[in-house]
């Protein structure tokens, strides 16, 4: 009884047929007494001959073939609306409904419902019903009523399965170098798992690889266990196996796009960033490089700023990456103040600044933080308090 | 930033090793793992400003002492420039292009004819003062009678006292013309003793007081500083027997006049009856200035700055001449010859972090630190030596 209260309420009805069936299966003689004893029209039932157990489906059955049925009518009439709603938005917008992709929705969406919500998830969006509605769990008992997997009782069968399946190739592994051992061979340390630059699937994307919930400290033995796995001597034989579960580090500086520099009328190599932004400011920065150090803010030189802070903002980039004097620097900047234009000037160096230096050097400059846009703004003033923080001087009366 | 740079190890520890020395063996010693100029790359022997040239350019003369206070008590250095030379026990000014392009046209002037005005100008801080005063050097040994006005918005903007003038709806400034007199004095006794220039006229102060024709200049300037009532008088006769005497090829003149522009600023923040600012020319001081820096004379030769700083606020927009001495001031000038005075060129700014690097003024010298100054400065006379306050 204690397994079958795992199904939840909607199943309680069905408990005493699982535990007929239970009983049936280990001893049909207890079934033959039940039935001579009459309990009820089901027990009869199931004690049938052959020819009349194709009824014989269970309730839970009826219960999931029920929901999948109504599951599938839902999903076909929000594909149908989800397909109408497409075309009406492709004609609304001008453009061609056969050709018109999830990217243009998106666009119209964004466009035509502009919204200043911050967070992007309580946006309005208008999306493939199979990405809205979360993908449900096939069947997993057959028309009797028996499960198809043996770790079905457990609850979570996928899960506690995968930590079978790790324990396995453990001892696959363990069995591989006794025999190794025996004939004197041992596991090659240059083909040995590096797993830096790589860490495991989060749990998030463990529960969607299994379609089952797992807590914290399930997630956790398994990290453990796959730790334990790839520090085995062999581990590497085992590499497909590891790979399933593990994702790159991303490497920032590998993802961002460094843009060629473009030659001008004197033949010098030039990059220019647009859309240079920190606080209100705004700017373009253009860097030449076989250069003197002439430094150019919108039209006069460093002296534009007169606060030795912010000229230190703009010369860093150009210190750091070791190429003060070597470069020209041409920018033009406008909104903000004096911080915010040079914070601005600042990234929008340190962005040009990467076509004219090694990788080695731009992995550093991302790590310093010169390449990472300041997204702080201004926080608005409260009422009932002096500034955005401060409270007003407390005074008893 | 040049602070936040921690200093690489084996400077530290020679720095260290410095501090436990004697100090003229720490000097000795090669602190800076640089390659260092030899003194003679940024210093010169060269004191007699009239020998100064091309090969001298952006080298440090030294100022003997005693010429220092000759010229400079009375005011002429900037105060932190004045400063500095007291931490470093040596008065030192750069021999800059414009300071020689200067010396050398008045060198080669042609003193029968009207007085030639130069105009220094240029932005904040880029030494227009400090050129005048290597000028003033050059005046002193070439035995001209010096008329030096060291900062002329001093009157204008924190005039020590007001009176009324004698003539109706003046100002009279008898503390700071009294000093003025002073300083007149202090560069001009030896000369003048040497001189001995006599006044043409009788100049009557009062009933009781007056200086009767033939006595010398310098009796004239020493009453002039006992009664400080008649102070500003004093000045007005003493200019106009200068002029006079120099168009007689008596003497020569150096008139060199700093922050000139404040004779033609709008207003004055000296305040007249009703207590209403009055315009710079109400003031008795400004008419005898304006008329030696007039072309009506021979033997003479005027220096004149035009300063940013010596205008109040809405005022600076520019530094050029025609904007700063305004319509009626460019006129008085016209016709001048402008000086522009630039931001020190690579070899000066070398030459000049040597000569901080060689009075210990810098201490901290991590790698390329030079070069950071240099952009972070811009170049700057004055940015420079407030950068290196810390360094």
């Amino acid at each position: 009884m204690a397994v079958a209260l795992r199904f939840g309420s909607n199943f309680l009805k069905n408990n005493i047929n699982y535990v007929q069936n239970i009983c049936r299966i280990t001893d049909s003689y207890t079934a033959q007494i039940q039935a001579s004893r009459n309990f009820g029209t089901e027990v009869t039932v199931k004690a049938a001959p052959l020819a009349v157990k194709k009824q014989k489906v269970s309730q839970a059955m009826k219960a999931y073939l029920e929901r999948a049925r109504e599951n599938d009518e839902f999903m076909k009439t929000q594909k149908l609306e989800y397909q109408i709603g497409k075309r009406h938005l492709a004609n609304m917008m001008g453009e061609d409904p056969e050709t018109f992709t999830q990217e243009d929705i998106d666009n119209a969406i964004e466009y035509l419902f502009p919204s200043g919500l911050f967070d992007k998830r309580a946006r309005p969006l208008m999306k493939s019903p199979e990405e809205v509605f979360p993908a449900r769990k096939a069947a997993e008992f057959d028309e009797t009523g028996r499960p198809f997997h043996s770790m079905f009782y457990t609850g979570r069968p996928n899960f506690f399965k995968l930590l079978y399946d790790i324990v396995e190739e453990m001892n696959n592994l363990n069995d591989l170098e006794e025999r190794m051992l025996r004939r004197g061979t041992r596991a090659d340390p240059n083909q040995k798992v590096d797993f830096t630059g790589f860490q495991w699937l989060t749990k998030d994307q463990l529960e969607a690889i299994l379609v089952e919930q797992i807590n914290d400290l399930e997630y956790t033995n398994f990290t453990n266990a796959m730790d334990r796995l790839v520090s085995l001597p062999f581990s590497y034989k085992s590499r497909d196996f590891i790979n399933k579960f593990a994702k790159p580090l991303l490497d920032q500086t590998k993802q961002l796009e460094i843009p060629k520099p473009q030659f001008d009328a004197e033949g010098r190599q030039f990059v220019t960033t647009y859309e240079c932004l920190r606080k209100t400011a705004r700017g373009d920065v253009t860097v030449r490089l076989p250069g003197t150090g002439k430094i150019t803010i919108n039209g006069q030189d460093i002296t534009y700023f007169e606060e030795l802070q912010s000229r230190e903002q703009v010369l860093f980039p150009l210190i750091f990456a070791e190429m003060l004097g070597k470069v020209d620097i041409e920018a033009n900047v406008e909104g903000g103040g004096p911080s915010g234009q040079a914070g601005a000037i600042r990234w929008g160096i340190a962005m040009s600044l990467r076509s004219f230096v090694d990788q080695e050097m731009v992995e550093s400059m991302r790590l310093a933080g010169l390449l990472q846009r300041d997204y702080r703004r201004r926080e608005r003033k409260k009422y009932g308090q002096e500034g955005a923080r401060r409270k007003y001087t407390w005074k008893k009366r | 930033m040049l602070a936040r740079h921690s200093l690489k190890l084996p400077r530290l520890t020679n720095m260290c090793a410095s501090f436990c020395t004697a100090t003229a063996e720490a000097a000795a010693e090669p602190l800076y793992n640089r390659p260092k100029l030899a003194p003679t790359d940024y210093r010169t022997g060269e004191t007699n400003t009239d020998l100064h040239s091309k090969v001298h350019e952006a080298k440090f003369y030294t100022i003997a002492p005693e010429i220092k206070k000759q010229l400079f008590s009375g005011g002429g250095l900037p105060r932190q420039y004045e400063q500095q030379v007291k931490t470093f026990t040596e008065t030192c000014l750069m021999v800059r292009p414009a300071g020689l392009e200067l010396i050398n046209y008045i060198r080669n002037t042609d003193f029968k004819r009207p007085a030639i005005r130069y105009v220094l100008y240029g932005d904040n801080g880029v030494g227009k003062t400090l050129i005048m005063a290597h000028a003033l050097h050059y005046g002193l040994q070439n035995n001209f009678v010096l008329v030096h006005v060291p900062w002329v918005p001093n009157w204008m903007k924190r005039p020590k006292e007001t009176a009324n003038a004698a003539q109706e709806g003046f100002i009279d400034l008898p503390f700071d013309a009294a000093a003025w007199l002073v300083h007149f004095k202090t560069q001009n006794t030896n000369l003048l003793t040497k001189l001995q220039l006599k006044t043409s006229k009788d100049y009557v102060w009062s009933k009781r007081e007056a200086t009767p024709a033939g006595s010398t200049l310098l009796e004239l300037v020493e009453h002039g500083i006992a009664r400080i009532k008649f102070a500003s008088e004093t000045i007005a006769a003493l200019l106009s027997e200068l002029k006079q005497h120099a168009s007689e090829d008596k003497c020569k003149v150096m008139v060199a006049i700093d922050g000139f522009n404040a004779f033609f600023h709008p207003e004055t923040r000296v305040f007249g009856d009703h207590k209403q600012r009055i315009t710079p020319d109400r003031i008795t001081l400004t008419q005898p200035f304006l008329d030696i820096t007039n072309y009506n004379w021979t033997n003479g030769v005027c220096i004149l700055t035009v300063d940013k700083i010596g205008m109040t606020e809405g005022f600076m927009e520019s530094y050029m001449p025609r904007y700063l001495l305004g319509k009626e001031g460019f006129e008085h000038l016209d016709p001048f010859v402008p000086v522009r005075v630039d931001n020190y060129s690579d070899k000066e700014f070398a030459s000049c972090v040597q000569y901080y690097l060689d009075r210990n003024w810098i201490q901290k010298t991590p790698e390329g630190f030079d070069e950071q100054l240099k952009y972070l400065s811009n170049k700057n006379p004055y940015t420079l030596m407030q950068l290196t306050r810390s360094l």
